[in-house]
């Protein structure tokens, strides 16, 4: 199975907030490998702590965030929970890159795009400011944004919202990293321009041999553009498989509700997660055993005392006691 | 640019407003200024003879507009005590109290700005915990406070600077400098603590924003992070607590001026009460009205060159 | 593929780690709710201060103008003058606690007053809103024009310098800040349900702003008398540094610390007693202060 090396492998990732009512557990022991060229979707809620998790891998969590300390994130062979922050600076932006979810609030608004692309292309590849500007100005080409060359000088309150999650994609793609994490990347963009983005990153990944974790809560992007989904749920993954095993042999209740959420062809309703009954977990104070018991229509006294472990045969895994 | 016109319109009233008040004040006063220029001893129809020649006798509002129109030409009228135009006598001391307040408010940032970045950096850490309580220690101390311990500590205890005195700029650079630093730093010590809790409580804000959490993502130092991402899109409220710490600075460069012996324009207004010199003051409090209008203005003018955005809707507005 | 997930033990959540964590991190924020040492200490201060000057006829001091010439500038720890003596041989312990009074007094009364004239325009303009609104709001912004020391320079010379005229007029400065504070509380309030629904239900504007507007703005305005206090005894201080604040014989901070400028090398301790006095109380309101807002805004602090 192991055909090629991990360009990142995660082992029981845990990291906790605390909050006025105490710990609150974001993500709680999550692991997976992620191969060289592939594209792994995390899936679930808002609040299943998929957003911290991508925080957590580049390091990029809150002062007050606490981590486990039998966590490990090890990105092209380099454990980066044991690497001190000044070496953890050398990889963000040149090894790994992410893309945020909302554009309007992730470039500066006092900074020319050009010199928010230009900062990487100087600290990470050393180019002098009169390179880095015409790199910058492919770079913005790349990623089709019309007119480069004085696209270049303007500033993010100019540029629409598809054109900034462009700038957001050209600033993460600019060093080449081995590793691209997308955290939702459309949800905040208009339906219209969703596509283009998911197909440039798609492009831009495949072109460039990099690995991407796109994270999203819409089932309905995943079939089409990843090779390996994962489901969160209450910080845990709860089902992992190949996207065709996934959608052909679901296991886990939780991931067939999220698959019942995707809009239907003749329906123009756009699939959301709040479909499912019920809601997410406290993560503050989780419910004892399986933390999808209340919301699920399979649960019985096993599922009430002990939580289901992440197994399976082959590559599908699921955490659940009464598998569909 | 409806939105600086606004601005201008209200900034107009607010300056005829004040004027017109210090006008009341003045010309409603018990001691009549006749009386004042006339002496105690002045007979009944000398003070009508004066009366008239000032023009006194006429109705408030027609005295105003008059006194305005005046003032408009650069006729401030005239100390009651020297004669001196009031003009002149402002306009020669205007240029020292600048000096005094410009130097004041350059040292004030020097401190502040440092202070806030690393209090903002780890909100309770030790740096901050410290930067919070010197500035604690620094508001709770008035100017004049300031000036006694930094006169007792550099000028007598040290010998280092000059307790009092004010040297031309024709004397030097140096010569003229020296005499200012310890006024400026007295009213800079007290100012600071303003511009550094503004400053951090806005930074604070920022660096819980998307687009830092992208620039730390890029891999850049915290220098940079702090430096170029965060400070200009912080620095907003500052812009306007320096427009608005005018008023302050001009109230405490009054004291200090006098503690220092430095001739601008808050000695001459001290002088000019307890001599109740009233046309000097007069004089002095519209020249401080107009200046706080000015200023407003500029910090709007401020709010453009520092926020793009802004720049563009004025532009378009 | 080996999964190391799958290896993880299951019970891993009943164990007791995460438990500890939870107690951990709520006594934390309990910790970070109460009022602390420097609130005590500072309140301690005040406390003395406050009874002191209160009390300060029935301490067996000598009068704050009773001069004993037979020590002249004594200094700090000298027989019969523990804090030592001016150049009219008038002791300062006695001067310092009778300056007090003056600096309590203003201290108190003018946020009082400021706040209380304040608070009837910021309503006003906060509830009528339109030409009302406009009216108080450039007035507010004339006053604001005007350092608040020029402005109380002009009341002395017309009004000359009692307690009363000092009291006064240094209230009258913080009517700005008060005015805006109340404008700004009551538009968040009126637009509310309940006071939308009293208007529907026909009550009269008096009965809506004593009833349903007035005890949801006396909160935010009572915090921002604990930080007039201290600039009120600041600006005193300065006004009487400046010779024109209540008139000598009485004794106050400003005046002692001015009188003993021009023995600052001979005799520190005229000008550095009061000073430090005066700094203590000041840095005391302030401290106390911060705390009760932090209390009261749930750990924030920082408001100027």
């Amino acid at each position: 199975m192991h055909d090629r090396p991990p360009v990142l492998e995660v082992l029981d990732l845990r990291t906790a907030f605390p909050t006025a009512r105490g710990m609150l557990q974001a993500v709680d022991g999550v692991s997976f490998r992620l191969e060289q060229g592939r594209t792994l979707a995390i899936v679930g809620e808002s609040g299943s702590g998929k957003s911290v998790l991508s925080r957590s891998i580049l390091g990029l969590l809150p002062r007050n965030a606490e981590t486990g300390p039998e966590g490990r994130v090890v990105l092209n062979g380099n454990d980066l929970t044991r690497l001190p922050e000044r070496s953890m600076r050398k990889l963000r932006g040149r090894q790994a890159a992410i893309v945020f979810q909302d554009p309007m609030t992730s470039l500066n608004p006092t900074m020319t795009i050009g010199s928010q692309i230009v900062e990487v292309l100087i600290f990470h590849m050393g180019m002098t400011k009169a390179t880095a500007r015409c790199r910058a100005i492919e770079l913005l080409a790349t990623v089709g944004m019309p007119q480069p060359a004085t696209r270049v000088d303007q500033y993010p309150h100019q540029l629409s919202g598809g054109m900034r999650q462009r700038v957001a994609i050209a600033i993460a793609i600019a060093c080449e990293p081995s590793l691209l994490i997308a955290d939702e990347p459309t949800t905040a963009l208009d339906v219209t321009v969703q596509a283009e983005i998911l197909d440039l990153l798609q492009r831009q990944v495949r072109e460039r041999q990099m690995s991407m974790i796109l994270i999203t809560h819409d089932m309905g992007i995943v079939a089409a553009r990843a090779d390996e989904v994962a489901v969160m749920y209450a910080g845990r993954i709860v089902e992992r498989a190949p996207v065709r095993d996934l959608f052909h042999q679901t296991r886990m209740p939780y991931t067939s509700a999220l698959l019942a959420s995707i809009p239907q062809i003749d329906g123009g309703r756009r699939g959301r997660l709040e479909a499912i009954g019920g809601r997410p977990p406290d993560l503050v104070d989780p419910p004892s055993g399986c933390s999808f018991r209340p919301r699920c229509r399979f649960a019985s006294d096993k599922c009430d005392m002990t939580a289901p472990p992440l197994a399976g045969t082959g590559q599908h895994h699921f955490a659940c006691w009464h598998p569909l | 640019m409806r939105y600086l016109l606004g601005r201008v319109q209200r900034l107009l009233i607010v300056l005829l407003v004040v004027t017109f008040s210090t006008f009341l004040l003045v010309s409603v006063l018990p001691g009549d200024v006749a009386y004042q220029i006339g002496g105690m001893d002045a007979s009944e129809a000398e003070i009508a003879e004066i009366r008239e020649e000032l023009g006194l006798n006429q109705p408030v509002v027609l005295r105003y507009l008059e006194w305005l129109t005046r003032l408009a030409q650069g006729d401030w009228g005239r100390s009651l005590l020297t004669g001196e135009s009031v003009w002149s006598m402002i306009i020669e001391r205007v240029p020292i109290s600048l000096e005094l307040m410009l130097l004041a408010q350059v040292m004030a940032l020097a401190i502040a700005v440092p202070a806030g970045i690393l209090s903002a950096w780890r909100p309770n850490g030790w740096a901050d915990r410290f930067i919070t309580s010197l500035g604690f220690a620094c508001v709770s101390m008035p100017g004049f406070m300031t000036a006694i311990l930094l006169i007792y500590f550099f000028s007598l205890h040290l010998g280092w600077l000059p307790a009092t005195g004010y040297e031309p700029l024709s004397a030097g650079l140096w010569a003229n400098l020296k005499p200012m630093i310890l006024p400026a730093l007295s009213l800079a010590l007290v100012e600071w603590t303003v511009l550094m809790r503004t400053l951090r409580a806005e930074m604070i804000t920022t660096l819980q924003e998307n687009y830092i959490s992208l620039a730390r993502a890029k891999g850049m130092s915290t220098t940079r992070v702090l430096l170029a991402h965060a400070l200009r899109p912080s620095s907003f409220s500052l812009v306007t607590i320096l427009g608005l710490q005018v008023a302050r600075l001009l109230g405490g460069a009054i004291i200090l001026e006098q503690i220092y012996g430095i001739p601008g324009i808050g000695r001459l207004l001290i002088h000019a009460v307890y001599t109740r010199d009233l046309i000097v003051i007069q004089g002095c409090v519209t020249f401080f009205a107009l200046t706080y209008v000015i200023v407003n203005f500029l910090v709007d003018l401020a709010y453009a060159w520092l926020d793009p955005r802004v720049r563009e809707a004025r532009a378009h507005g | 593929m080996v999964d190391l997930a799958s290896l993880r033990p299951v019970e891993g959540r009943a164990s007791a780690a995460p438990s500890d964590r939870h107690a951990r991190a709520i006594a934390e924020h309990r910790r970070s709710r109460g009022l602390g040492v420097v609130f005590w200490l500072s309140a301690s201060w005040l406390t003395l201060v406050i009874v002191v000057a209160a009390f300060a006829p029935l301490l067996g001091l000598v009068a704050p103008d009773e001069s004993d010439w037979m020590a002249l500038k004594a200094p700090i720890g000298s027989e019969n003058h523990i804090l030592g003596t001016d150049p009219l041989g008038r002791d300062v312990l006695s001067r310092v606690i009778y300056g007090a009074r003056v600096s309590l007094t203003v201290g108190f009364t003018a946020p009082a007053i400021g706040v209380g004239i304040g608070l009837v325009l910021g309503l006003a303009a906060g509830y009528y809103r339109g030409w009302v609104d406009e009216i108080i709001g450039i007035a507010i912004d004339s006053w604001l024009a005007i350092p608040g020391l020029v402005i109380l320079l002009l009341f002395s010379v017309l009004y000359g310098g009692s307690l009363f005229m000092v009291c006064l007029s240094l209230g009258l400065l913080f009517i700005p800040s008060a005015a805006r504070i109340t404008r700004a509380a009551t538009l968040t309030c009126t637009g509310r349900e309940y006071v939308i629904a009293a208007r529907a239900l026909g009550a009269s504007d008096l009965r809506i702003i004593t009833r349903e507007v007035f005890p949801n703005i006396i909160w935010p305005l009572l915090a921002f008398v604990m930080i007039d206090i201290p600039i009120a005894i600041v600006v005193e201080g300065s006004l009487s540094f400046l010779g024109l604040s209540v008139q000598a014989p009485t004794p106050s901070w400003g005046g002692m610390i001015s009188e003993g400028r021009e023995y600052l090398e001979a005799s520190p301790h005229l000008s550095l007693v009061p000073t430090a006095v005066m700094f203590l109380t000041v840095l005391s309101f302030n401290l106390a202060g911060d705390a009760m807002r932090k209390r009261v805004s749930g750990g924030r602090s920082g408001a100027i």
